[in-house]
């Protein structure tokens, strides 16, 4: 039987510098590629229906069909073929599309449409600005408790720091594996906080409020943090997976954005957040 | 008993899976509204209800279109002035503006394509006074709006359909109405919402030569009456059976009688096509949001008896259709009433039934192998049954207890809402990681070193709750779909985890770990 056993990594062995660089290198290439889709697009990621406006249908064509944009009589935006559903497709389009025609047109063309969701404009302008509200107040909240909390800068700091990398790059790597920002993404960008900074403060308490070496303090934290973390992981593959071969595409992205943040998570927390408390119990108190 | 007090928290645990059962099992005790204004449809074998997602449905959100002046100095007396002049002014129905009075000065609303600019204009020039002028409708008129297309739900045999004023927390905070509907489709919910449903009765009839249309019995008078069940007369035809008032009937038979009904040889001529009469005929028109649908000649018989006064004795008639749906349809606006205001759809959403429930039963599977994957993982991590065992039991009953808290509150389960408690999953089994460890990372020797070291892993848990919450608090009150049921979700977990399952599962833990000591 395999054994979930927690590595013991010999912090001493590395300078600080060697610990921050790969965390910080893999923040900035996010940011970068956040930047870059901003600049091209407008938006730092690709957004979905519900906050840009437009039309969705999923289609089901008779067998066959190998044109589906052939009914409509709106530009169609884009097509997704639906991995795991046979002839079944995601067409978009623009908010001048009357939603209610181009469903019509594909039932009358033979196809079937289990799912639409049309949103105008003005109201996603309105959803979007208020889920960035939402995230960002839910951001600002969770920095203050952390605040609260430790009471000091720099453990602090750490721990706000690391909930922004596994924001940040799981944004980065929607861009590149095409998953749109909707709401239920934005909830799992959210979960991300809640997770990320149950190891960060795990950690942040036993180096801390602990009596005792630095370095068995840190290797206790891991023990717990990266068994806690590697559940998660467990669980959010598990759940990519499944959804992924039923179709269910929003339990995917879900999925998927909370592996890549978890993953984050390990290296932000046991490469930088040590790091800048190894700093901070060393160095920076004495000053 | 002893035993129930040293455990109190196992006790509480225990207590609170019953209640569940009890919510989640027992029968009758499901209502069929859901209280945050989703439809839902209830499941077979469980008392739980499932959103849109889950069942199927379509979902229409749309704004009122107007706008309102504030400040309007409006009393009982004037109001029906001020209403007719801005109406002038705006060359609008009477039905289009609305004067109300009120105790923070009275309200000038204007119904339709009318612009902030255009009713100043129209209040200047009138010489009325007013604060300010402001897009959308008053909340009287919303309530009025929510309330007539509930009516014409019913009317119309909609299952399972839920109507709702909501408004947005930010901007200009707009507010929507939204329609849910289970098993209907987005067409048949738009129609509902965006047809006023005015019916008129016109009669079109010769006078100096032309054809003139005169209103002869409005829908407010139509109202007045009985309004019968579709039907159909001699002839096939279908109609809806309606009975006059007597004061309406009267005035009915009286501007019948003046425009000429009852002369001999107005029955039995009507020609009306394309918007217009032949010249000299005599036609009753019915008007549907000012769409002809149905013209008829006045039988002779009937001409008749409005002269002779027998129809005012017996005040019914049938208002003919040329369908059967469209004989529905007026019904249901006649019995409903129409739309003081128009809507204009904002957003829609549809889910086919039969995908709906696929859909239940996948994320059911899919919740159940996540919590396998935990479960793994946790054996792998202390391969110690007796630690892992007690730590799956213990998260799983967190899913429980929400899963009851959903079905007491009618709360629609979406698929937000299920990878929400897959999240709850994730944080209660970290959470318990944390006590394990905690507590286990030296040899127990007493319940007092037990007592401290569980204190202890509290506090992380206690820290990591807080942040969670108040992250998510925010999202819980905005009106964010998807966000909301998701973020609500998550803080129960995290309240129920902190308060009540933790604690036990570290009553567990220390009575299989101090055993005999």
């Amino acid at each position: 039987m395999p054994q979930l056993e927690v590595p013991e990594i010999d912090f001493s062995r590395y300078s600080n510098r060697q610990l921050v660089g790969p965390p910080v290198a893999v923040m900035l290439l996010a940011l970068v590629v956040i930047g870059a889709t901003f600049a091209m697009t407008g938006t730092p990621v690709a957004l979905d229906t519900e906050f840009t406006g437009g039309t969705e249908l999923r289609v089901v064509a008779p067998d066959g069909q190998t044109d589906v944009t052939q009914p409509f009589s709106a530009e169609v935006q884009s097509v997704q073929p639906v991995q795991t559903e046979e002839n079944t497709f995601i067409v978009s389009f623009d908010p001048s599309a009357d939603p209610e025609q181009q469903q019509q047109l594909a039932e009358d063309a033979g196809f079937e449409v289990p799912m639409s969701s049309s949103t105008s404009p003005t109201f996603g302008e309105s959803t979007q600005r208020m889920a960035l509200i939402g995230v960002g107040v839910a951001f600002l909240g969770m920095s203050l408790v952390v605040f609260a909390l430790f009471r000091t800068f720099v453990p602090s700091i750490a721990v706000v720091v690391s909930a922004f990398g596994d924001i940040v790059v799981p944004i980065a790597l929607m861009n590149i594996f095409g998953i749109k920002l909707s709401l239920g993404t934005v909830a799992a960008l959210l979960m991300l906080i809640g997770y990320s900074v149950d190891s960060d403060i795990l950690l942040n308490n036993h180096v801390l409020r602990r009596s005792g070496d630095f370095y068995e303090s840190v290797r206790r934290a891991m023990r717990t943090g990266v068994t806690m973390t590697v559940t998660s992981i467990a669980a959010m593959i598990v759940m990519a997976v499944v959804a992924y071969l039923f179709g269910i595409q929003l339990l995917t992205s879900i999925g998927l954005i909370l592996v890549f943040g978890l993953v984050t998570d390990l290296v932000n927390t046991y490469m930088m957040n040590v790091t800048l408390l190894r700093w901070y119990k060393f160095e920076g108190v004495t000053r | 008993m002893s035993a129930i007090r040293e455990y109190w928290r196992v006790t509480a645990l225990v207590v609170l899976l019953l209640l569940s059962s009890v919510a989640l099992f027992a029968p009758g005790l499901a209502e069929p509204a859901a209280e945050d204004g989703t439809v839902a449809q209830q499941s077979s074998a469980t008392n739980l209800q499932y959103g849109l997602d889950l069942s199927g449905g379509a979902r229409v959100r749309a704004t009122v279109d107007g706008v309102t002046a504030t400040g309007v100095n409006v009393t009982q007396d004037n109001q029906n002035e001020i209403t007719q002049t801005v109406a002038d002014e705006l060359d609008l129905r009477l039905a289009d503006v609305r004067a109300r009075p009120g105790q923070n000065g009275g309200t000038v609303e204007a119904f339709g394509e009318v612009s902030e600019s255009e009713l100043q204009t129209a209040l200047d020039n009138s010489g009325y006074e007013y604060d300010s002028v402001d897009p959308g409708v008053t909340e009287a008129t919303r309530t009025d709006i929510v309330e007539t297309l509930q009516a014409k739900i019913d009317a119309s045999g909609f299952a399972a359909a839920n109507v709702q004023d909501v408004q947005a927390q930010t901007g200009q905070g707009t507010h929507y109405i939204v329609v849910e509907a289970a098993n209907r489709n987005v067409s048949e919910v738009t129609d509902l919402m965006t047809s006023r449903g005015v019916v008129t009765i016109y009669a079109n009839f010769p006078r100096d030569g032309e054809q003139v249309n005169e209103t002869v019995l409005s829908q407010e008078q139509l109202q007045e009456g009985q309004i019968g069940v579709p039907t159909t007369v001699r002839g096939g035809q279908p109609a809806v059976p309606v009975t006059l008032s007597d004061d309406v009937a009267s005035q009915y038979a009286a501007d019948m009688t003046e425009y000429g009904f009852a002369d001999e040889g107005a029955g039995g001529t009507c020609e009306f096509e394309n918007g217009s009469a032949n010249e000299g005929d005599y036609c009753l028109l019915t008007v549907r949001d000012g769409e002809v649908v149905y013209s008829a000649s006045v039988v002779e018989e009937l001409g008749r008896s409005f002269a002779n006064g027998e129809f005012v004795k017996d005040p019914s008639f049938v208002i003919t259709a040329t369908s059967m749906e469209e004989a529905r349809q007026l019904n249901v606006d006649l019995r409903a009433g129409s739309l003081p205001a128009p809507l204009s759809v904002e957003d829609t959403f549809f889910m086919a039934p039969s995908m709906g429930s696929q859909f239940k039963t996948y994320s059911l599977i899919t919740g159940i192998l996540a919590v396998f994957a935990v479960s793994g993982a946790v054996f792998f991590r202390y391969r110690e049954p007796r630690i892992a065992l007690p730590m799956i039991v213990t998260a799983l009953s967190e899913v429980y207890i929400l899963l009851g808290f959903a079905a007491t509150v009618n709360l629609a389960l979406d698929l937000s809402h299920i990878a929400g408690l897959i999240a709850v999953v994730g944080t209660g089994v970290d959470d318990l990681v944390i006590i394990a460890d905690e507590v286990m990372a030296e040899q127990v020797s007493s319940r007092r070193v037990f007592q401290s070291r569980f204190r202890k892993a509290l506090w992380v848990i206690g820290a990591a709750a807080a942040t969670t919450i108040i992250a998510m608090s925010p999202l819980a009150v905005l009106s964010l779909g998807d966000l909301r049921g998701f973020a609500i979700i998550t803080i129960l977990g995290v309240i129920v985890g902190v308060v009540v399952t933790r604690p036990a599962y570290g009553d567990i833990l220390r009575r299989l770990l101090t055993m005999d000591r």
